[in-house]
């Protein structure tokens, strides 16, 4: 019903606007915003997977599409509203990293990551297809959430700079080769979920032990 | 040869299937909690004898399996693992491998019949069944050593065996000492080890294989510096194990740590096991190598041998003692080996066979008779549950068997006729000294200096025996210990017979032996080697010195004439002897008491005001104060001596190790940003510089 070049620019489109929601974890302090931001950002992701399945035929996206939607956009996030409301940790306070230079530097990330990527896709020929865009995008997503892993403290920062990144390594599974094949992304759902868990429940009982969820203080193990 | 083609497998089967039966079955006898005292006991003593009778057995095995290829003249070979990622592995028994293994056999035959005895003490006290099974891995793994013929293999077993050495040194663990001393033999074996596989991977990246055979093709086509690069490397890994000034100090802590059948295996035998890998790279993968290998080798043989002796003397702890003198023993096979270098690079291969024969004569001697005086001070040790012989004395009486093995040992590894120490020195004096045949400066130079040398580490190895047999088995028991020591079991002594007899026979019939060995060294230089022509088998000559021929018979008979004919003498000049019963002289006393005889320290005092530089001893003398006419001071008398390398060049090594590690800890701050954050920089440096 759409033509391919219509379909691409909406992919172009999304994937866009996840790499903005992923700025905009990065630009703000409130825990229970990252979780939204989050959200909205796999529902996006979700709607690229659709996308791809609609468009281009790939019937076993529309799987991973789902769970997408279902995991990652509505049970994930409330799972880890219901961790915040618990610990009553609303606001990140002390950053490793301030915002100001964070958002500098995931802007050069950004350029590093289409840097990285240009050289790649002309080799391959590809500069016709949405992935031509695509492809730089999903790279600064994934820097971008080890970024916040790195400038934040608080647990569930941790846990929502892990699960961009891993966002990152399914917009770029999709917009390369259109899905990874079934099995893998099912496989790489569990293991998110699964991880969810733990690092909720893990979350849950530092809080307890410490009082606090600043991994600062966590550092035992070095003595 | 009929024979020869069929039985090695057989014998090969019998070694390896007995060493590990015995190292596995003693383990299905751990003790039984739920049966009673006596059952569990009997139990566990039913299980360790299974393990020591296999032991035995796979050690017959090896004797059988050495001595087929030794006589057959060709290598047995097996090869299995095809499908490692390595190449195929291979255990290749050549005339090298075969001589090691007979002495690592042999050894372990007569440890294995004194380990039935011996640890009979450890029953009920101890898991005696993990020592069993250590026990068999560690033989098992020593002849695997040597039979291997990769250098997959070879690292595997050799690490096995650092690794068992290790259990078998912490056996007696919570003595702090020993886990001290086992600490430091892992860290300095592993250094070793290191130095080993940079040594095989720079030789496989000649060869391209792994296999020794590869090795030995490519052996003309390895550039110089690198030659010297493995020759360091070897002498450097091997020597750690052989216990070489200065890389020692790990074994006379070692040593006296582990059960003595151990250590009777340690120093007989597993220091060894660093000799062996020497002669395997120097003359088996190297060409002959500059002169300075061999000066170098002769140098460090040197300062071994009479750094080892010296600081025996000033020992008192009787397997410290011996450990010390294990040094000194590997000081004088190196020099055996030195000197073949030495020869082998002027291209005179007459020579240097006679000097490796030397070496290995030397090697079987040495783990015959310190095999022994180890089995003999574990005897000692068990009957009187001390090490420090200024606690013993007068067990002459109470071990008189001990005391007659003990004293055999003694007179072998002090050098004296007919025993066999004297003739492996003889042969290493013999090839010293036809190296003045070489008309080169260095060489001449060398020379000398190593004989002298030799025999002043004779002389004094010759006084610390003296010391060591006289303290611990002459004069009147110096403590309550040594009253109620009793004698040791009987396959102890019978342990202790076999050795002896082999330390008299392998030096009045030296031929047997030497006409065995002479094949190994003529394996590496040719015919031409066998440059010991044995007349008889009581006459060794050497070809080309002039009257350089030795008969341990005749002079057995001379030293006899010697002690005898003084008696005869004065027996017809002065007549009949007359005997005089009466008290012994006490210095103006009722009685001669313990406390008044010499005592270990006092014997060596001399030796060490001549080597004060050395020693560099320090006493204190303390009196008490309460001085009263009536009652007698307490005098305390402490005598220390340093270790120059300990001070000079290990604590250095130490302490810069740990000022590095401290820095280097900085980079573990604990916070998981900063394990990103090098992770991400890592990678953003790898996406802008490694494209």
């Amino acid at each position: 019903m759409f033509d391919t070049q219509t379909i691409s620019l909406g992919i172009e489109i999304l994937a866009a606007t996840i790499l903005v929601t992923t700025f905009l974890i990065v630009s703000s302090r409130s825990l229970m915003f990252y979780v939204r931001l989050f959200a909205i950002q796999s529902f996006l992701l979700g709607l690229v997977a659709l996308l791809v399945a609609v468009g281009f035929g790939e019937t076993h996206i529309l799987i991973a599409a789902i769970l997408t939607i279902v995991v990652k956009a509505t049970v994930i996030p409330i799972a880890l509203s219901k961790v915040i409301d618990k610990i009553k940790v609303r606001k990140e306070i002390d950053f490793t990293i301030n915002i100001t230079t964070s958002l500098l530097l995931c802007a050069l990330l950004v350029i590093l990551a289409d840097s990285v990527a240009r050289p790649i896709l002309e080799a391959q020929r590809m500069s016709d297809l949405a992935v031509f865009k695509v492809l730089p995008m999903s790279i600064a997503v994934m820097m971008i959430g080890l970024f916040i892993m790195i400038a934040r403290k608080q647990a569930v920062s941790q846990i929502i700079g892990l699960l961009t990144m891993e966002n990152g390594v399914f917009l770029s599974g999709l917009s390369i080769t259109y899905g990874m094949p079934l099995i893998v992304e099912v496989g790489i759902f569990f293991d998110i979920f699964v991880a969810v868990l733990i690092l909720g429940v893990f979350v849950f009982r530092i809080n307890q032990t410490f009082d606090t969820i600043n991994v600062d203080t966590i550092r035992r193990l070095r003595h | 040869m009929g024979y020869s083609l069929a039985l090695p497998g057989f014998y090969f089967a019998l070694l390896i299937g007995g060493f590990s039966f015995g190292a596995v079955v003693s383990l299905f006898f751990v003790r039984s909690n739920n049966a009673n005292e006596l059952t569990s006991q009997f139990v566990i003593r039913l299980g360790k004898n299974l393990g020591f009778g296999f032991s035995t057995l796979a050690s017959l095995g090896g004797c059988a399996l050495s001595l087929s290829v030794l006589l057959a003249g060709s290598p047995y070979q097996l090869e299995f693992g095809r499908t490692l990622p390595f190449g195929p592995l291979s255990i290749n028994i050549d005339q090298l491998a075969a001589f090691f293994l007979a002495v690592i056999s042999f050894l372990g035959i007569a440890v294995s019949i004194y380990s039935f005895g011996y640890t009979n003490e450890f029953v009920g006290r101890r898991n005696i069944a993990v020592f069993v099974f250590l026990y068999n891995v560690f033989l098992l793994s020593m002849a695997l050593v040597v039979m291997a013929g990769n250098a997959i293999l070879f690292l595997i077993v050799w690490e096995v065996m650092s690794v068992t050495t290790y259990f078998l040194i912490i056996y007696e663990h919570e003595d702090s000492s020993s886990r001290k001393a086992g600490i430091l033999y892992i860290v300095m074996t592993h250094i070793g080890t290191a130095l080993l596989l940079v040594m095989f991977i720079t030789l496989a990246g000649f060869a391209h294989s792994f296999s020794f055979e590869a090795f030995r093709h490519v052996r003309t086509q390895i550039p110089p510096s690198v030659n010297t690069w493995i020759f360091l490397c070897a002498l450097v890994g091997f020597g750690m194990k052989a216990g070489i000034v200065p890389l020692h100090i790990w074994l006379p802590e070692a040593h006296p740590a582990a059960p003595s059948n151990v250590s009777a295996l340690m120093s007989g035998v597993m220091i060894k096991m660093g000799i062996y890998g020497m002669v395997r790279v120097f003359f088996d993968f190297l060409a002959p190598g500059p002169e300075w290998w061999g000066i170098l080798v002769l140098f460090i043989a040197v300062a071994s041998a009479v750094l080892g002796v010296l600081y025996a003397l000033m020992e008192h702890d009787l397997k410290r003692l011996l450990a010390f003198h294990s040094i000194e023993n590997i000081g004088i096979i190196l020099m055996g080996i030195g000197a073949a270098l030495l020869f082998s690079s002027f291209g005179s291969k007459t020579l240097a066979a006679v000097a490796l024969l030397a070496g290995l004569y030397h090697v079987l001697n040495h783990a015959m008779f310190k095999g022994l005086l180890f089995l003999g001070a574990g005897s000692v040790v068990h009957a009187t549950h001390t090490r420090n012989i200024d606690e013993l004395g007068g067990l002459a009486k109470k071990l008189p068997w001990t005391m007659f093995f003990f004293l055999i040992g003694s007179a072998a590894i002090s050098a004296l006729p007919p025993l066999n120490g004297f003739i492996s020195e003889w042969l290493t004096f013999q090839a010293l000294l036809l190296g003045f045949d070489i008309p080169d400066l260095a060489v001449r130079l060398a020379v000398p200096v190593t004989v002298a040398l030799l025999a002043l580490t004779g002389a004094l190895a010759a006084a610390c025996f003296v010391k060591a047999f006289g303290v611990t088995f002459l004069g009147l028991p110096r403590s309550a210990h040594a009253e109620k020591a009793h004698e040791s079991s009987f396959s102890m002594l019978f342990a202790m017979g076999i050795l002896a007899l082999a330390c008299v026979a392998f030096g009045i019939a030296p031929g047997i032996m030497i006409s065995l060995i002479s094949r190994v060294t003529s394996s590496f230089f040719g015919e031409s080697g066998s440059a010991l022509s044995v007349l008889n088998v009581g006459t060794l000559t050497i070809p080309r010195g002039a009257g350089s021929g030795v008969s341990p018979l005749m002079l057995l008979s001379l030293l006899a004439g010697l002690i005898i004919a003084p008696i005869v003498v004065g027996f017809v000049l002065a007549g009949k002897i007359r005997t005089r019963t009466a008290m012994i002289w006490a210095g103006g006393l009722e009685k001669v008491e313990p406390r008044m005889q010499y005592t270990a320290a006092g014997f060596s005092k001399p030796i060490r005001m001549i080597f004060s530089n050395i020693f560099r001893a320090t006493h204190e003398i303390e009196i008490s104060e309460e001085m009263s006419a009536f009652y007698k001071p307490q005098i305390r008398y402490e005598l220390k001596t340093e270790s120059i390398f300990q001070k000079y060049l290990y604590a250095p090594v130490r302490q810069t190790t740990i000022a590095a590690a401290k820095i280097v800890r900085r980079i573990q701050t604990g916070h998981i940003q900063s394990y990103l954050a090098y992770i991400f920089i890592t990678l953003i440096l790898l996406l802008l510089f490694a494209r």
